[in-house]
């Protein structure tokens, strides 16, 4: 249609300088004026292409011959210098028509390119922008606008069967009846190696769908669905394939950085579990070493230990036996708090009785120090499980005192709060610097600094674990005038019931 | 305890070498087995006075063994569990062990529980005693009246029957489903709940010193112990 428009115009064209040689001729007398009609071709040329400029000088010269050569009004030409004239004439409209039909030609073809190099360019910048979902939804509206689509989806392959869809703007475009996603066939190319199919017919219900295959390198990853399209010219194909390769290379790093992510987790979960082990391996050993050198020692023949040598060697073994015990405690309750499988087996005890116990067993180990208790006079019984807090007070208790001096006195302070009970073990000792305060409840934790690290590293770990599986919260604190004090919270959301059932008569005995 | 016969059943051999060179130091008659079959075997043949059972045994576990000793004897049976398994030792005692050792033990504390077990004699047979002394207090089981230093403790009736079975049962473990089974019936067993609250309440009527009990004392986790009359070989 615009074709034949742009040939009636260009016969207009020709038609109107006829009129102006006409006109120009009334007024003055000049030899030839087929030039006039260049403007027309060129003008035909330069706007509408090579044809409607062929046109126009055809129909110039025919228009000159009939109406301006003599004999007018005929299409004979008597003088034989028209003839060269014209035929001069013709040549000069064939070859600037032509240069001009072509410098319009590549106008047109830069003009394109600029197009679709903006399009490539905002394409490009939208799915490099941050975060991957909102770059689709962004790179989906351009698209849409660029090729008046209706509909606009990415589908990823994902190994199983349908195909996952990433996003889906506009009419439904990952339709089920698209089925799986295509990728190259064998050998056939075209669309420069792409396939691009057509799905769906004209009706509204399943709009007509072209499917891109995205790929990278050779592997297929997954389909851009464009719905509402049916043919598209080779430029748009081209374009489309460039699209395709920019969605695809965007997706791929995406999950390369995923990728990427997971392994520096993995990385650093690795360097940290070779860390630990190395720390336990130590632990464990050390009192090994003690054990063995000791019964070694006992065993050597020809050496006639003393009574005391031998009371000494022997109290190393059952000393360094213990502690190896304990660590291996330890390490047990910690691996047990890791794997979630605490499950405190409550009942309803008396935190003061359990408190007393505990500090009545550790008394001997404490080294002669004072321990103090400190607790109201009636505190109702919480629901908890006996051994595990007997667990933490004992390792509280057993941090005070490696960390304080051998004579400093430590204080069991019990209190009922508004959720429940609270336990505080005081000590007097240097306390722990502001700076280390957050880490004193990890694993393998030590106060290098303060001489011997005696301990696993392990009992402030344990006794959060315990703490927190009862649902409660340990913390620590500056004593006021100097020290440290680890606290723990102990939830009592209700108040135990008075058990009636088990309260029979009164009757006294 | 010279000259007793105790059959040592555990699967590990240096804890079978240890235990029979202690055991025989102090004038125990030692018995080996390695497995439930050999000791069941070992058993039938020689009846020892005492068993040490270690629980985790291969093949028939150690509470299927004690089970069968048990249904064949009330002889004392001492088990030796690892730390931190809870539910199997209090089975055990459940299914009619006396005592346990935690491994690892030191030699003395398995010595003295063995002495206490065998003093008592095995099985939940409780002592044909008419009066219960220790310390303080006493203990009138047929007048069912208790005193402190002579002074009249007035107890609520299932007060009076924990104290009683405890007492009666004087050094040995008692958990806490066998409590409740004796004094309130087998439908409370698992009425643990509260139990300690009235072990608790028992202990402010009759202990010198409530917060440091010599008479109820707990074994957490697992029951109650009524201290054995006989200081000398009290377990701990």
């Amino acid at each position: 249609m615009a074709r034949l428009r742009q040939f009636v115009l260009a016969a207009l064209g020709v038609a109107l300088c006829s009129l102006a040689i006409a006109a120009i001729r009334a007024l003055f007398v000049t030899p030839n004026l087929s030039t006039v009609y260049l403007l027309a071709v060129l003008f035909a040329a330069v706007t509408w292409g090579w044809w409607p400029a062929l046109l126009a000088a055809v129909l110039a010269i025919l228009s000159y011959d009939f109406f301006f050569v003599p004999p007018t009004h005929t299409f004979n030409i008597h003088d034989p210098a028209e003839w060269l004239a014209l035929l001069v004439f013709l040549t000069v409209a064939a070859v600037t028509s032509n240069l001009a039909a072509r410098e319009r030609a590549r106008r047109d073809e830069a003009r394109r390119r600029a197009t679709e190099a903006t399009l490539l360019y905002e394409l490009g910048r939208s799915l490099s922008g941050g975060e991957l979902a909102s770059a689709l939804q962004e790179f989906a509206a351009r698209l849409m606008e660029a090729f008046a689509l209706q509909g606009c989806a990415v589908v990823l392959n994902e190994g199983q069967h349908r195909p996952r869809t990433l996003i889906s703007v506009g009419a439904a475009a990952a339709e089920d009846s698209a089925g799986t996603v295509l990728g190259r066939p064998g050998g056939k190319r075209r669309h420069l190696g792409r396939w691009i199919a057509v799905r769906g017919s004209g009706n509204s219900r399943r709009p007509p769908t072209l499917s891109v295959p995205l790929h990278v390198g050779e592997r297929p990853i997954g389909a851009l669905r464009l719905v509402g399209r049916r043919v598209i010219s080779d430029d748009e194909t081209r374009l489309l394939a460039t699209v395709a390769d920019q969605l695809a290379a965007a997706l791929e790093r995406e999950r390369l950085r995923q990728a990427a992510q997971q392994a520096e987790i993995l990385r650093q979960t690795e360097g940290q579990r070779q860390a630990l082990l190395a720390s336990v391996s130590h632990d464990l050993r050390t009192p090994l070493a003690s054990i063995k050198a000791s019964a070694g020692s006992l065993l050597t023949p020809g050496v006639d230990w003393s009574d005391e040598d031998r009371r000494s060697f022997l109290t190393t073994i059952d000393r360094e036996a213990d502690r190896l015990n304990r660590l291996v405690g330890n390490l047990l309750d910690m691996s047990r708090i890791e794997g979630g499988v605490v499950r405190p087996q409550a009942d309803w005890y008396d935190l003061a009785e359990l408190v007393r116990e505990v500090i009545v067993r550790l008394k001997p180990s404490l080294g002669g120090r004072t321990v103090g208790l400190e607790c109201p006079d009636e505190l109702p019984p919480i629901e908890i499980d006996y051994l595990m807090i007997d667990q933490v007070l004992t390792n509280l208790l057993e941090n005070a005192a490696r960390y304080t001096p051998p004579d400093s006195p430590i204080l069991v302070r019990l209190a009922a709060t508004t959720g429940g009970q609270q336990i505080g073990v005081v000590d007097r000792g240097p306390g722990v610097p502001a700076a280390e305060r957050g880490r004193v409840f990890d694993k393998f934790y030590r106060l290098e600094p303060r001489g011997k690290a005696v301990g696993s590293g392990l009992g402030l770990a344990v006794a959060r674990g315990l703490v927190e599986a009862h649902g409660g919260r340990i913390w620590l604190e500056d004593t006021p005038g100097g020290g440290a004090s680890f606290c723990f919270e102990l939830p009592a959301p209700e108040p135990p019931p008075p058990a009636p059932v088990l309260e029979a008569s009164e009757a006294q005995t | 305890m010279s000259g007793a016969r105790v059959l040592v059943i555990d699967d590990e051999p240096e804890v079978r070498r240890a235990l029979r060179m202690a055991l025989s130091g102090r004038g125990y008659d030692v018995q080996l087995a390695a497995n439930g079959e050999e000791a069941l075997a070992e058993f039938d043949r020689h009846h020892p006075d005492l068993v040490l059972l270690d629980l985790q045994l291969p093949g028939l576990s150690g509470l299927e063994v004690c089970q069968e000793i048990r249904e064949r004897s009330s002889v004392p049976i001492v088990i030796l569990s690892v730390q931190g398994d809870e539910p199997t030792k209090v089975r055990a005692l459940d299914l009619g062990a006396d005592d346990y050792v935690t491994k690892p033990f030191g030699i003395d504390e398995l010595l003295a529980r063995m002495r206490a077990a065998l003093r008592r004699g095995g099985g939940a047979r409780p002592a044909g005693q008419a009066v219960i002394e220790l310390g303080d207090l006493r203990i009138d089981l047929e007048r069912r009246e208790v005193t402190v230093r002579g002074q009249t403790v007035h107890l609520r009736p299932k007060e009076y029957e924990m104290l009683r079975y405890l007492a009666a049962n004087a050094g040995k473990l008692v958990t806490h489903r066998m409590l409740l089974r004796a004094v309130w019936g087998a439908e409370y067993e698992d009425a643990r709940p509260y139990l300690h609250v009235h072990v608790g309440q028992l202990r402010r009527k009759i202990e010198p010193d409530p917060s440091h009990p010599i008479y109820l004392l707990t074994e957490p986790g697992v029951g109650y112990r009524f201290a054995s009359p006989d200081p000398a070989a009290r377990p701990s």
